[in-house]
């Protein structure tokens, strides 16, 4: 990373942490000769509830075939096995030589404590607030800041145009916006389109914008999109080899209620771009240190809906990723899909909570103690270092 | 598709007659509420020019003494290349700084139906600062001197005003029209420039195809020959010596020069201002900008009796069209102008006076070369001046670079006809690709904390359809539902 682009902070974000120590390393070239070796931890929210059972598919589970007709596939059918019983979305081909190098995992049926609302924005908020309600107004990376041992392990980045919640509160951490203006994602573009349907000249003009991508820099364009989020995992992964250690970014494009397919494979591969260009950009000896969790704020239906998709759930998946996970496991219960094991006779029941997971990789990589991750970071939530996620 | 059938008239009025909503700003019911705006808007000295009038005549003339006197050591062959620059960013920086401040105007005023005139009579009488360096001075100097003073008394005084000013007489070459029978025409056969005549008959006053014909137009530049700007002291001056020698006739009306000294053109502008095809002319465009693309009959018939009624009293005909019942009943069609959209977005959202200001320095930020920030960046042997391009990029892409892409960039109309007005022209593909790829960014921007539902609320209160809410409250994320509103039919109608 040339230092130009290391620096390309907004002025504002620059001038407010320059007010602080905590931003005194920025000018401290100590700082920099300290770096090599020390953990790393990467958070990537997929918004629009990521269907779990698409991306890491339940081949081996009696039920899946016949709740997924549709969306279900098998090894014969481009699924890559993963273990014998769950196979890996060929979409996300992409991460197959992270997994078979023990640098990938998937953590099936957790969730957060929302329930039954099915609200995009409330589920969200929860993820990023980390508590058991909607109460919380800041976000659990930004209180982790706070109660890390080694306060050079405390920069922190989030790389959006403003901050969002996950790294919002008290502590410091710096917000950097890509230069490019990211293209709509599918499920962004669909919801427009049905936001204009009763109104034919809007609806007409979408239709004609988005065929000839008559674009504000190509806000509909696929080709545009993938460079975009290669480019932020590029400059997260350029960030963290630097002096920062903790960043979070979001990929939007899961809410595929229709024509999941499609959408999905788009989606699944910015996933997949995501995480090797952030492997490529960290390079080997940073990559050993990092932890990269992807998460969701709920999963979607176990069945598939009538129009080719599927719709809001609860239990979800996460993905770990890095050279510093249990690599080349599926973590968490299995519940099964049977009908009598499934919440409500609709979504894969959770059994692990989203935010144990979390706390157990801020455990791992910066020592935070249990009695700060269950009382400050994540109140309400039981913790110790016998987490299940802890262990292999 | 339109906005809704039953809609308050407090939030059609808001939405209709001036730049939208804004949170927790009182809200104007009825046709009185709207036209008691005009009156404190009168009264009002508005953000623009930065420096005030004076300020700014003493601005531009210095700046322009400036370059004269480079020009002069250019002619004597010692040019200074960088005091030509220099001057070329100063009258950027003005023009910048201007057009910042009339967004912040119409976002932060509470009179918005008097801003609306204010963008509608610019546009009617428009000049460009894309002309020549000193318009880039003098066009935002034009609107808060003679436009906004005068747009709710006799049509005649805002005519004379809007004409007689150096900004218009600039804008249509009137400086270079010399009459070929005046004193300067008879010696060295410089000749008429028509343009100023032609766009007061067609554009100003009487409209096009009302009847008049090219006689009238040639006839209408002779009766305005004498009238030039003295383009140090950025005056206008009547030149004895350039105008025409009478009589000249004007449909059907003869003009004389010794009816006083240079006066013939106001004798005309007179006649022109109380014409009855002004009236119509004039009527049946405020009512297609303020009410539809097609105006009912009645209503425009209402505001053209009004009109001869008071004899041009502008006041009243805006009262005319208020209080008609088809303002308030015809559905919502026409589509925001961009300048409407970008500044309803900003109303909308509530952003405060601050957020503004720092919007301006950051385009600023791209002539700096100091400041405390850069000097901490390059001890850290960073880039100070890409991070300032990239704030001043920013602050350009939400507010200037946004109306420029969306076609109406402020003080630069296409033609002396101003910007269009028909639904056709701001509805095209690229048009909402612009205006989604907006919302989108300030959504990003100011809008991570905003409940979208709260937000729909905010920005179009009762004006919104249920099923419009239903589906903004399912986006799959804040950013999105917080773009969609900004996006909707019903935001972009009005």
């Amino acid at each position: 990373m040339t230092l130009q682009e290391r620096f390309l902070l907004s002025r504002r974000g620059f001038l407010a942490g320059a007010c602080c120590a905590a931003a005194a390393p920025i000018l401290t070239p100590v700082t920099f000769a300290a770096m090599p070796g020390e953990k790393r931890f990467v958070t990537i929210i997929l918004r629009g509830a990521m269907d779990g059972l698409d991306l890491v598919q339940p081949y081996g589970d009696p039920a899946f075939a016949a709740l997924r007709p549709m969306l279900g596939r098998t090894p014969e059918t481009g699924l890559i096995d993963l273990n014998g019983f769950f196979g890996l979305n060929p979409a996300a081909s992409a991460l197959a030589p992270l997994w078979q190098a023990g640098e990938l995992s998937f953590v099936h049926a957790v969730s957060t404590p929302y329930r039954n609302q099915r609200s995009h924005f409330d589920g969200q908020d929860m993820l990023e607030s980390g508590g058991s309600d909607t109460s919380q107004r800041t976000g659990w990376l930004n209180r982790a800041l706070a109660v890390m041992p080694r306060s050079d392990s405390r920069k922190a980045i989030d790389i959006n145009t403003s901050m969002e919640l996950i790294l919002t509160g008290p502590n410091a951490a710096d917000s950097w916006s890509s230069q490019s203006n990211f293209t709509l994602a599918d499920d962004e573009i669909a919801f427009l389109e049905r936001l204009y349907a009763r109104d034919p000249a809007f609806s007409k003009a979408m239709a004609e914008a988005k065929e000839t991508d008559l674009s504000a820099d190509s806000l509909y364009g696929d080709t545009k999109r993938g460079a975009g989020i290669a480019d932020m995992a590029r400059l997260t992964g350029g960030m963290l080899r630097e002096n920062y250690r903790v960043a979070s970014f979001s990929i939007n494009g899961w809410d595929t209620h229709v024509g999941q397919q499609a959408q999905f494979k788009k989606a699944a591969g910015d996933l997949a771009t995501a995480i090797v260009t952030l492997k490529e950009s960290l390079g080997g000896d940073a990559w050993k240190n990092t932890v990269v969790l992807a998460m969701t704020e709920f999963g979607r239906t176990a069945r598939e809906n009538g129009s080719k998709g599927t719709d809001h759930g609860t239990g979800g998946l996460a993905i770990l990723a890095g050279g510093a996970i249990p690599g080349g496991k599926i973590l968490g219960q299995w519940p099964g899909l049977a009908d009598d094991k499934l919440l409500d006779s609709r979504d894969l029941m959770p059994t692990g909570d989203v935010r144990e997971l979390a706390a157990a990789m801020l455990y791992k990589q910066f020592g935070i103690k249990p009695d700060n991750l269950t009382g400050k970071v994540f109140p309400g939530l039981s913790f110790d270092a016998s987490s299940q996620y802890l262990r292999g | 598709m339109a906005l809704s059938g039953s809609i308050a008239n407090q939030t059609l009025a808001a939405i209709r007659f001036g730049y939208g909503l804004r949170p927790g700003e009182q809200l104007p019911g009825d046709a009185d509420a709207l036209l008691a705006q005009i009156k404190k808007g009168v009264a009002q000295k508005p953000r623009f020019p930065r420096e005030g009038l004076t300020g700014r005549q003493e601005t531009a003339t210095r700046v322009l003494s400036v370059r004269a006197a480079e020009a002069k050591a250019r002619q004597a062959g010692k040019p200074n290349d960088d005091i030509r620059k220099e001057t070329q960013r100063e009258a950027r920086r003005i023009y910048r700084q201007d057009a910042m401040a009339r967004i912040a105007q119409a976002v932060h005023s509470p009179l918005g139906f008097y801003e609306r005139l204010a963008s509608f009579w610019v546009d009617h009488f428009s000049t460009s600062v894309l002309k020549s360096l000193p318009m880039r001075m003098i066009v935002p100097l034009y609107e808060a001197q003679v436009i906004r003073p005068n747009l709710g008394g006799p049509f005649n005084r805002l005519l004379q005003a809007a004409i007689l000013h150096p900004a218009m007489l600039i804008y249509l070459d009137q400086n270079q029209s010399v009459g070929p029978d005046s004193i300067a025409g008879r010696r060295d056969k410089r000749g008429l420039n028509e343009n100023l005549g032609r766009e007061l008959l067609e554009l100003h006053t009487l409209g096009a195809g009302s009847g008049y014909t090219q006689d009238d137009v040639r006839s209408a530049a002779l009766v305005l020959t004498g009238l030039a700007v003295d383009n140090r002291a950025l005056e206008v001056v009547y030149r004895p010596r350039i105008a025409e020698e009478g009589p000249i006739s004007v449909l059907g009306r003869t003009y004389r020069d010794d009816e006083g000294e240079g006066q013939d053109h106001i004798l005309m502008l007179e006649d022109l201002a109380a014409n009855p095809k002004t009236a119509l002319h004039i009527s049946r465009k405020l009512a297609r900008h303020f009410i539809a693309d097609s105006p009912p009959d009645e209503i425009v018939q209402a505001m053209v009796d009004a009109w001869s009624k008071s004899q041009g009293n502008l006041t009243e005909v805006y009262r005319a069209m208020l209080t008609h019942p088809a303002a308030w009943t015809e559905p919502g069609r026409k589509i925001k102008k961009p300048f409407e959209f970008v500044v309803s977005g900003f109303r909308a959202l509530n952003l405060p006076e601050r957020n503004f200001a720092n919007l301006v320095r950051d385009l600023d930020g791209e002539d700096e070369d100091e400041g405390l920030a850069s000097k901490a960046m390059e001890m850290a042997g960073a880039d100070p001046q890409g991070a300032r391009k990239k704030a001043a990029g920013r602050a350009n892409a939400l507010t200037l670079g946004a109306l420029q892409r969306m076609g109406q960039p402020i003080w630069q109309p296409p033609s002396p006809a101003g910007f269009a007005d028909e639904e056709s022209v701001w509805l095209a593909p690229s048009q909402l690709s612009e205006r989604i790829a907006w919302s989108r960014m300030v959504a990003r921007i100011f809008g991570q904390k905003l409940e979208p539902a709260q937000f729909l609320d905010m920005a179009l209160a009762d004006a919104v359809n249920p099923e419009t809410k239903t589906i903004i409250s399912q986006a799959p994320n804040r950013v999105h539902g917080i773009t969609m509103v900004l996006a909707s039919p019903e935001f972009n109608r009005r």
